[in-house]
């Protein structure tokens, strides 16, 4: 990892506090979550079908409200402010979809300035879907005909766009050929070390282990762990995540649970 | 933002394909409706300009004025090119005299019957029934649409309100929808200029009133598409949910209101007055009969035990005041008869206008309903359009005959005739005038009855109001779907 770390923590860009959401039909979707995600920092959530990722960013995202705690995006209750807190955030979904009748152009021109960013010119409209690796002959063609990749780039063009300093990534490499993967993490990459504080969801643990700061596992709502990129040199995180996912680490004395102990 | 959002719910609906294939099909349709509502009209001018000669000929030729017989001719209204109402349906010409009622017959559907089976599209049925099912496809999806698309957690990712969200929605589909529409629809006010249809100033008005009232429906549309569509996560379950909405609305809840009207206040059949009618006259020229065999018994017997001369001078004397007393009865008779229909007439308009009344309001629960209950009354070719010409019809007819009578004193034509058979000549009847023309410069002309634009808009305040009720209820209600709507 290329970024450096101060030895001053900076205030969280994001934050979980006691985040907790129990729906009508009385499933506990998530379970007093914290955490935090300073500026230029990436943490992955990592967690199987309901696990309660996405959970976690529709309550950053005000998209449901929380049964306790608080979700804070630059020290804003995103759910008592929604509009002041949305300011400060961008969210790639999993399955960006767009307009299918509008060109990658007019999705970004729109969104970008539903975002509140009126400025652009069409050259850094251009230049921000170069950046996500969109070939120049795609810029004017209408979505319907654009891959899946091609639809997350144009989502994370958005996103780079609207030039928020937290970014919320629900699945974002979920569906994307092993190319298209490597340049997400690759532009993931240059977004954290430009100071953007990201919050991610995903089922990869590879790529998780590849680029995050910190991971952390949820189960059932749960977040079982919590590990610094330090902490995880070294260890094999999908048996970690196997055995989180399994509830050893609560019973046995795995060697990869020592291994993680603090000394 | 808000006319960020508008301008992309108006890209959106202009760039789509199925806008390109819905605006042809409206213009087409639109334009071709009232070009032929222009032709129906312009044929139905000259048709009836050419009755009103063909009758005023037919006066001028009788053979005196006892032999008067007048016709009365339904006026064309331009406003049927755009609401044909119950035009095609409601005869075009009655009989004006005074031993008949008057009753209009001839509909233009029942001379040309091929018409009847594949009935005339008007604009005010394009609009009930083609424009409101495109106002569907194009809101069906409009909310759960773009949840499922994902645009809508990314629109809402940003600092949107939702109640702008979708006021501008609301606001974009509506023009993006009603501006095209008015391309068609200046066209046909073209048409109307270049055919030369004679419109006056209150006929503008009232087709200025008309379009209001299309898109204040169309607009009821597009309100409960939205609805629905906020009320659902589903665009195939809201398709299929508005589509149900749609058919009960549009087909069945109109109908609903009639039939239940008509179980609820029943009214005597057409069949059911002749034969009380007829019924009735019997009697009362049983009675008739009754009467002159027992006047003459009298007049016999008060002739009884004179001699054959005292007779026949007692019957010279006599004669002419017993005619006169037979006539009378004669007259009070078909008095007596002319004034049961009437009444029977009267009761059975009561009643139905009673059993119309609760079928409007019974079926009103349709908005498809207070539409076409509004768009007749503003082309005044509604309900009331045969009560309406049989009523003043019945108003110059006791004009007509009254001069008619009048005439026939002047011309000393009391309707005898003289029927002569000699064995040289033959048989001839003698009609008392010469074959000279009348004179019809004096006739009173028959004038169609006037609506006048504020009672036609009168009658049609309530669908309005209606109508307006049913956008509210239907954005009030999207508007709290919304707030609560679960995005995710």
């Amino acid at each position: 990892m290329e970024h450096t770390e101060s030895n001053i923590t900076p205030a969280p860009m994001l934050e979980a506090r006691n985040l907790t959401k129990v729906y009508e039909d009385g499933i506990k979707a998530l379970d007093n979550l914290n955490l935090k995600v300073e500026p230029g920092k990436i943490f992955a959530m990592l967690g199987g079908n309901g696990a309660g990722k996405t959970t976690a960013i529709n309550l950053f995202l005000d998209f449901i409200q929380p049964t306790e705690g608080m979700a804070l995006i630059n020290g804003i209750n995103a759910n008592k402010e929604p509009l002041e807190a949305k300011k400060h955030v961008a969210f790639v979904s999993e399955n960006v979809q767009l307009y299918p009748n509008f060109t990658a152009m007019q999705n970004v021109d729109f969104f970008v300035r539903l975002g509140g960013k009126t400025h652009y010119s069409r050259e850094q409209y251009e230049a921000a879907l170069h950046r996500v690796g969109l070939q120049s002959s795609a810029f004017d063609k209408k979505l319907k005909d654009f891959s899946k990749g091609m639809r997350q780039k144009t989502g994370i063009a958005i996103a780079i766009l609207k030039d928020a300093p937290a970014i919320l990534l629900d699945e974002p490499t979920s569906g994307l050929d092993p190319k298209a993967g490597i340049e997400f993490i690759r532009l993931i990459g240059e977004l954290r070390n430009e100071g953007k504080a990201i919050l991610m969801s995903t089922h990869d643990i590879f790529r998780a282990k590849e680029i995050s700061d910190h991971v952390g596992i949820l189960n059932n709502g749960i977040l079982m762990a919590e590990h610094s990129s330090d902490d995880l040199r070294g260890v094999d995180l999908e048996n970690l995540y196997v055995e989180y996912m399994a509830g050893y680490m609560e019973h046995t004395e795995s060697p990869i649970a020592n291994a993680l102990k603090p000394s | 933002m808000y006319t960020l959002l508008v301008q992309k719910e108006l890209k959106n609906i202009l760039l789509s394909s199925k806008f390109t294939a819905t605006f042809i099909v409206c213009s087409i349709l639109i334009i071709l409706s009232v070009f032929i509502g222009i032709q129906e009209y312009n044929n139905a001018v000259s048709q009836y300009d050419i009755n009103q000669q063909i009758a005023s000929q037919n006066i001028e030729e009788a053979n005196g004025w006892d032999r008067v017989r007048n016709i009365a001719h339904r006026k064309p209204n331009p406003l049927q090119i755009f609401v044909s109402g119950l035009h095609f349906d409601v005869g075009r010409l009655s009989n004006i005299s005074s031993r008949d009622d008057v009753k209009l017959s001839r509909s233009p559907y029942s001379d040309e019957t091929i018409f009847a089976i594949f009935r005339f599209i008007d604009l005010a049925f394009i609009v009930q029934v083609v424009l409101s099912l495109f106002a569907i496809l194009f809101t069906y999806n409009a909310i759960n649409g773009e949840r499922e698309n994902g645009t809508l957690k990314l629109a809402f990712s940003n600092s949107v309100s939702r109640a702008k969200y979708l006021l501008a929605k609301f606001s974009g589909i509506w023009l993006g929808l009603i501006i095209p529409l008015l391309i068609p629809l200046l066209v046909t006010l073209l048409l109307l200029m270049v055919y030369k249809v004679p419109l006056s100033g209150a006929d503008w008005n009232t087709i200025a009133a008309f379009f209001g009232l299309s898109m204040l429906y169309v607009t009821f549309f597009i309100g409960l598409g939205l609805l629905i569509s906020a009320l659902t996560q589903k665009s195939s379950l809201s398709f299929l949910l508005l589509l149900v909405i749609w058919i009960g609305s549009v087909l069945i809840l109109p109908r609903i209101g009639v039939m239940t009207a008509g179980q609820l206040v029943p009214v005597r059949s057409v069949a059911q007055i002749e034969a009380l009618q007829q019924a009735y006259e019997q009697q009362q020229w049983d009675e008739y009969s009754e009467s002159l065999s027992n006047s003459w018994k009298q007049r016999m017997q008060e002739m009884e035990g004179m001699t054959e001369e005292e007779r026949q001078a007692y019957r010279d004397e006599h004669e002419w005041n017993w005619m006169e007393e037979d006539d009378a009865l004669r007259r009070q008779v078909r008095e007596n008869i002319t004034k049961n229909n009437r009444l029977l007439l009267e009761e059975t308009q009561n009643r139905k206008n009673h059993q119309q009344q609760l079928a409007f309001n019974v079926s009103r629960i349709s908005p498809a309903s207070s539409f076409r209950l509004a768009a007749m009354n503003l082309a005044t070719t509604d309900i009331t359009l045969k009560s309406r010409y049989e009523e003043s019809m019945r108003t110059y007819r006791d004009i007509f005959t009254e001069y008619v009578e009048q005439k026939k004193e002047e011309t000393d034509t009391q309707g005898g005739f003289q029927i002569s058979i000699d064995s040289d000549e033959g048989v001839s009847i003698d009609f008392g005038r010469d074959d000279q023309k009348l004179d019809v410069s004096g006739v009173p002309q028959y004038t169609a009855p006037d609506v006048s634009v504020a009672a036609a808009f009168g009658r049609s305040i309530i669908d309005f109001g209606l109508l307006s009720i049913f956008i509210v209820i239907c954005f009030g209600g999207t508007f709290v779907a919304f707030i609560r709507y679960d995005m995710r």
